[in-house]
């Protein structure tokens, strides 16, 4: 069938071995392909009993029937996997170049299982699956070993671990052609844990349209589209997604201080601005897009892609750093070293008000610039002080006594959006099935940028409606698999539409996000299998008691408890946020409980 | 009780509807789903002045007291919530498109704004035209693939994630259909300036 290959690679690292054998189709109908088809495979093969860091739990990578078709942005692919940070469910997804080589490779799901009795990389080339040694490789960090295994944007793209992955650090992320991301939630702990250094795909297939004029037509639209939006047409391309920092700060959304403030003083020296005018070099873009956010910027010591926004808000604002150029630096080393860099900042944070307020004896305080890169150089080897920050800001605060000062939910950090300036937002964070994340249903774009129209941003009544729309989209998006940014510049109705050309089903928008809304209840009865409740579903106290004293976000706290019963009723899920058996046979998951 | 700052929304986009032309005196209605209820206009209210009173909360899935105070369109409003992702439903009589909706099976634009926007909009037919089973399984169907339908001889339905798109999409229809209905006027040759408009009609 177009769209798909049908096809699934096995791979057991135990005993160095693999299987193929065909995608269920009809698994790939109702889930479509990344992440939906990450979770329906995650139910089956690791269960409540499975150590995140065992050779038990598995990696799902997986692509999706629009990945290496040229839509815009048809780059990308996910991993699927039990998380060691937050013990949920987790996918994370990724762009660049790799996500289009495997499905080029001729494969839908790669599935890596077992543990390698010593390190290993894996080599899938020309229809042929080979398990190197790769006792030499161990150690080497990103930039390094990319490098040596010759990646090739177009040609031969490599996906590996640095040393945070292999230390089992729980905010490791497994990396690709060289500066992309798979990051939250731990994935590259578990790829570490694995023994597996790396995996190197050269593809050779194109994949089959059903219905290639009517692609054509709505690539041609798309174009159009995004290039009508002055989001991804201007403020994207020109300074990249940092553009939001201003825009989020002004409005009194900025996370600052470890959530302590809500705007920073220093946010135009870390802007999107200050980053163009000082330190870009170029812009970049991952294959099939043209909106071309990435950065690649350069400082006397590093040259390389990013900051992205949230990258320079948790090592600036959120650690009360102002130092542009320093951020960029300990940036490019997370990259190197194959850190989450959302957690690291954040986490750092978290250890200076600890230090800060005597709890922790350390000397990390808000503003130091420069202990940035040792504390992440530490995280990687997990030495010192980083033993204790690589566990991620929940079990280090609580192992100082004070668990209510990690700024993350279901163990996950936040990203820079204050939910006291946001309330859907914050309704987002706490019923997020990976945690605290802002890739899950974005509300930046209905409260903040007014994608596809502005709402009040102060609105409780009815927020938990929005919440999930947005959560089921997302769900879809991530499912196809696309970039989300696309999505501002062109509506979910093209998505759907471009579903059905490729594939020659007929997809209506309210299928796909149906698909959606399948994801994310079956995500959702993952974590409750895991022994999540509706406890979980929550924020720390101090977004919910504490409200900003000054700023446009002033007097404010997250109004959850109304969003929340209110978001259970509509979701159809009990009042402990358990789906009910109504819904599970709506959605046609009643098979699975 | 309704939150102060969702009348505030109904009573600005009723108003501009009716300053628009897009509806008569009492004429046409708007909604917003949240969660599992829908807040609908009160039977008989002026959109382009409405009071806090007007605005009725009912169940999404079935009747309760509300549905005595509801629009008359309540069925076609809950069956096409439940049938698509809409959050907001703008249903008005915008005149120029009524118009063209008697003369043609689908209303394709020809202006720049709505080419980009709607690339067609499809006309369907019911005889009951006004609160029926019928009429509200037409407007859902046709709800499922397009963002903004006409019914024949009575008007259009559009729907968003808020109130403000779904009217966003009303009015460039409108203006769409004036445009059109200008250049029939002028009786020019029309002069194609959009590569691949040929292949609006299957969108």
């Amino acid at each position: 069938m177009a769209g798909w290959s049908e096809k699934v690679l096995d791979i057991d690292l135990n005993t160095q071995t693999y299987k193929t054998y065909p995608l269920d189709m009809e698994m790939a109908r109702l889930f479509i392909g990344g992440r939906g088809i990450g979770a329906r495979l995650l139910w089956d093969l690791v269960g409540p009993d499975v150590d995140p860091l065992s050779p038990e739990n598995v990696l799902i990578f997986a692509n999706g029937p629009l990945t290496a078709t040229g839509y815009q942005t048809s780059n990308r692919f996910s991993v699927t996997t039990k998380s060691p940070l937050t013990g949920t469910v987790l996918d994370a997804n990724s762009g660049g170049f790799w996500g289009m080589q495997f499905k080029k490779a001729g494969y839908d799901v790669m599935i890596v299982r077992g543990k390698s009795p010593h390190p290993v990389w894996i080599e899938i080339r020309n229809g042929e699956i080979l398990f190197q040694d790769a006792s030499e490789l161990w150690g080497l960090r990103v930039y390094a070993l990319t490098e040596k295994l010759g990646q090739n944007n177009h040609k031969r793209n490599v996906l590996c671990v640095g040393p945070a992955g292999e230390n089992l650090s729980r905010i490791a992320s497994i990396m690709n052609d060289r500066e992309r991301a798979l990051a939250r939630g731990g994935p590259g702990a578990v790829m570490g844990s694995k023994n597996l250094k790396a995996i190197v795909v050269e593809g050779q297939y194109r994949p089959a349209i059903a219905d290639p004029d009517r692609f054509k037509f709505l690539l041609y639209e798309t174009r159009k589209l995004l290039a009508a939006s002055p989001l991804t047409s201007q403020a994207l391309p020109e300074f990249g997604t940092v553009v939001l920092m201003n825009i989020m700060n002004n409005i009194g959304a900025l996370a600052t201080r470890n959530h302590q403030q809500t705007q920073f003083e220093g946010a135009e020296a870390i802007s999107g601005e200050e980053l163009t005018e000082k330190y870009l070099v170029k812009n970049a873009s991952c294959w099939a897009c043209p909106i071309g956010c990435t950065r690649v910027s350069k400082t006397d010591r590093v040259e390389g892609e990013g900051p992205e926004f949230e990258t320079t808000w948790a090592f600036g604002a959120q650690c009360g750093v102002d130092d542009l150029a320093a951020i960029i630096e300990v940036n490019s080393l997370c990259n190197d070293l194959g850190l989450d860099t959302i957690s690291a900042g954040s986490t750092i944070a978290c250890a200076m008000e600890l230090s800060e307020k005597g709890y922790l004896d350390s000397d990390l305080r808000f503003g130091r610039a420069d202990l940035l890169a040792r504390c992440v150089e530490e995280m990687a080897y997990r030495r010192d002080l980083g033993a204790d920050l690589t566990e991620g800001s929940l079990r280090l605060a609580t192992k100082y006594g004070r668990p209510e000062l990690s700024m993350s939910a279901k163990g996950l950090e936040f990203p820079a959006y204050d939910p006291r300036g946001m309330q859907g937002q914050g309704l987002l964070y706490a019923t997020s099935n990976r945690g605290g994340c802002h890739m899950r249903g974005n509300m930046v774009g209905l409260e903040v940028l007014g994608l596809p129209k502005l709402i009040d941003r102060f609105q409780v009544q009815g927020k938990s409606s929005y919440v999930i729309l947005h959560q089921n989209a997302s769900a879809a998006i991530d499912s196809l698999v696309v970039c989300k940014f696309v999505n501002m510049g062109v509506a979910d109705e093209y998505f759907a539409r471009v579903l059905s050309a490729v594939t020659g089903i007929q997809y209506a928008t309210g299928d796909m996000i149906r698909v959606g809304e399948r994801v994310y209840n079956l995500e959702r009865l993952y974590n409750n299998r895991e022994g999540f409740t509706t406890k979980d579903d929550t924020l720390p106290p101090r977004l919910l008691t504490e409200a900003p004293l000054d700023g446009p976000s002033q007097g404010w706290v997250s109004n959850l408890a109304p969003m929340l019963r209110e978001y259970y009723r509509t979701r159809g899920w009990d009042e402990n946020g358990v789906p009910t058996k109504r819904k599970l046979a709506d959605l046609g998951l009643t098979d699975l409980v | 009780m309704v939150d102060t700052r969702i009348y505030e929304m109904f009573r600005e986009i009723g108003r501009d509807l009716y300053v628009a032309n897009m509806i008569s005196s009492h004429g046409g209605n708007l909604s917003i789903r949240l969660g599992d209820r829908v807040v609908i206009k009160r039977r008989g209210a002026m959109l382009g002045q409405l009071k806090p009173h007007d605005l009725i909360e009912t169940r999404l899935d079935k009747n309760d007291s509300g549905v005595a105070l509801a629009s008359t369109e309540l069925l076609v409003h809950r069956t096409v919530y439940l049938n698509t992702p809409a959050l907001a439903i703008c249903h008005c009589h915008p005149r120029t498109a009524i118009a063209f909706s008697l003369s043609r099976d689908e209303i394709v634009p020809i202006d720049n704004e709505a080419s980009y926007l709607l690339k067609k909009v499809p006309v369907v037919m019911e005889e009951f035209a006004s609160g029926t089973p019928q009429m509200a399984n037409k407007v859902a169907d046709g709800l499922k693939n397009y963002k903004i339908i006409m019914l024949r001889g009575h008007g259009s339905f559009a729907i968003g994630q808020t109130l403000d798109e779904a009217f966003f999409w009303s009015s460039t229809l409108e203006e769409a259909c004036q445009i059109m209905l200008f250049t029939k006027q002028i009786n020019e040759s029309f002069i194609e300036y959009r590569k691949m408009s040929e292949s609006y009609n299957k969108f």
